[in-house]
């Protein structure tokens, strides 16, 4: 019979876990081997209503302003498409988006970095992709920011990414780099992918063609989860 | 079966940071006027006649210390081994003076394993935080349940994993303790899945 089963995950392909160069993993990184274990359980997952969606939640310059007030800095669109490793759109992904002010401050009281808040800033987002598997947001281009490290060092700019496709085996937490950032190559947390290409496949892509429409820069992010494929099953038979 | 050579690479993870309450569960960290709930709050809505248990623990990390900015995300079947697509869902964080967490949910059925086995019941459980540059997956079993008889923990005995760090504890009735231990002696077992 046939079953579906997710496509094994290729570790060459993803970050070290055990990577001291990035020092909070020192002691939170487990020390073991990873038990691979079938995946047959793990195609189920949450599916999430459009209704829980706000009009406003993908735009980040609007979704916290005050009396119609804008966030400092200038404002970029991110966008792209959810597909599966098949190339398949998934449709109905949701993905859910942090980041940074423009002055490299979160709206977190655990930011010991002396940057500014910006009032009208939350850095919080999220949407539901179309059914062509692509999603955009809004928002401001969020700033570097120092954080300590193996001394101070500084993070490149970045959004945080959580998506949920149609498998909780699916599930992906990544973040999003920009074109042209020097310090991108210098981050650990980035450095802990070997894989040059898979480094590079998390570097949004200045998208000129999207950026003359509305006089808004605009970045592409396409993300990939995991293919789902129909495996089948000999030691059973039809029909049971 | 189409050509492996046009499997594209899966997006590679990246660690979950310090903040990810902003855009995951903003109404925790007071950023209270964006979404009117944060989601996976409630993992079923509660029916009557079911029995309903707790699972509370602290996540350790390497120095034994229990942590407080870490994300869990729990996934799940019914009393009856159905999955739901609206159902079955939580994610939650420890208490920060506590440093536990505590998940109120059905308690899960047995489900049907590939080869007409039954798993013994468990939620899926998945780890993201500051210090984990891929979220971890693991599984919460409970103790009283058949354990011997399941494929997944028999796979896991196999590969010489420690079994006991996926069962937790019962302390009472409908009451079961499961702490997570990122590493040392105790080290849970995580799930290549």
């Amino acid at each position: 019979m046939n079953l579906k089963s997710l496509v094994k995950r290729n570790y060459n392909k993803q970050p070290e876990i055990d990577f001291p160069d990035y020092k909070s993993s020192i002691f939170r990184a487990p020390k073991n081997k990873k038990i691979s274990i079938p995946s047959n359980l793990e195609i189920f997952g949450p599916i999430f209503n459009k209704k829980i969606i706000g009009k406003l939640d993908n735009d980040l310059t609007l979704n916290f302003s005050k009396n119609k007030m804008s966030p400092l800095g200038h404002k970029i669109i991110v966008h792209g498409t959810v597909s599966d490793q098949f190339s398949n759109p998934i449709k109905g992904a949701l993905i859910e988006i942090w980041q940074a002010n423009a002055a490299g401050k979160y709206l977190h009281q655990d930011d010991k970095n002396p940057a500014p808040i910006d009032p009208n800033f939350s850095g919080c987002g999220r949407s539901l992709t179309s059914s062509d598997g692509s999603y955009e947001f809004l928002t401001i281009q969020p700033g570097p920011y120092p954080y300590p490290n193996r001394g101070i060092e500084w993070r490149p700019m970045h959004i945080h990414f959580s998506i949920f496709g149609e498998s909780f085996g699916q599930r992906l937490i990544t973040q999003m780099y920009f074109e042209g950032d020097p310090l991108i190559n210098l981050c650990p947390m980035v450095n802990s992918i070997t894989d040059k290409k898979a480094k590079k496949s998390l570097v949004g892509k200045l998208d000129t063609s999207r950026s003359s429409i509305q006089n808004i820069l605009a970045y592409k992010f396409d993300i990939v989860l995991r293919g789902v494929k129909q495996t089948y099953f000999e030691n059973r038979q039809e029909g049971l | 079966m189409k050509n492996s050579k046009n499997i594209l690479d899966e997006t590679p993870f990246q660690t979950a940071g310090p903040f990810l309450h902003i855009g995951c569960m903003p109404n925790k960290i007071k950023i209270n006027n964006l979404y009117k709930n944060d989601l996976g709050e409630v993992p079923f809505k509660i029916k009557n006649d079911i029995e309903m248990i707790t699972v509370e623990g602290s996540v350790f990390d390497g120095n034994s210390i229990p942590l407080d900015d870490v994300m869990l995300e729990t996934w799940q079947c019914d009393e009856n081994g159905q999955f739901f697509e609206d159902n079955g869902f939580a994610r939650f964080i420890p208490d920060k003076l506590t440093k536990k967490f505590k998940l109120f949910t059905v308690k899960p059925g047995q489900v049907e394993n590939l080869d007409g086995k039954n798993q013994s019941p468990h939620i899926c459980l998945s780890i993201s935080s500051r210090g984990l540059n891929m979220t971890l997956n693991t599984r919460i079993y409970f103790e009283g349940d058949d354990l011997i008889n399941d494929p997944i923990l028999s796979m896991i005995k196999n590969n010489k994993g420690n079994i006991d760090s996926l069962v937790a504890k019962k302390i009472k009735k409908n009451f079961y303790v499961f702490d997570v231990f990122l590493q040392g002696d105790k080290e849970t077992v995580f799930f290549d899945i």
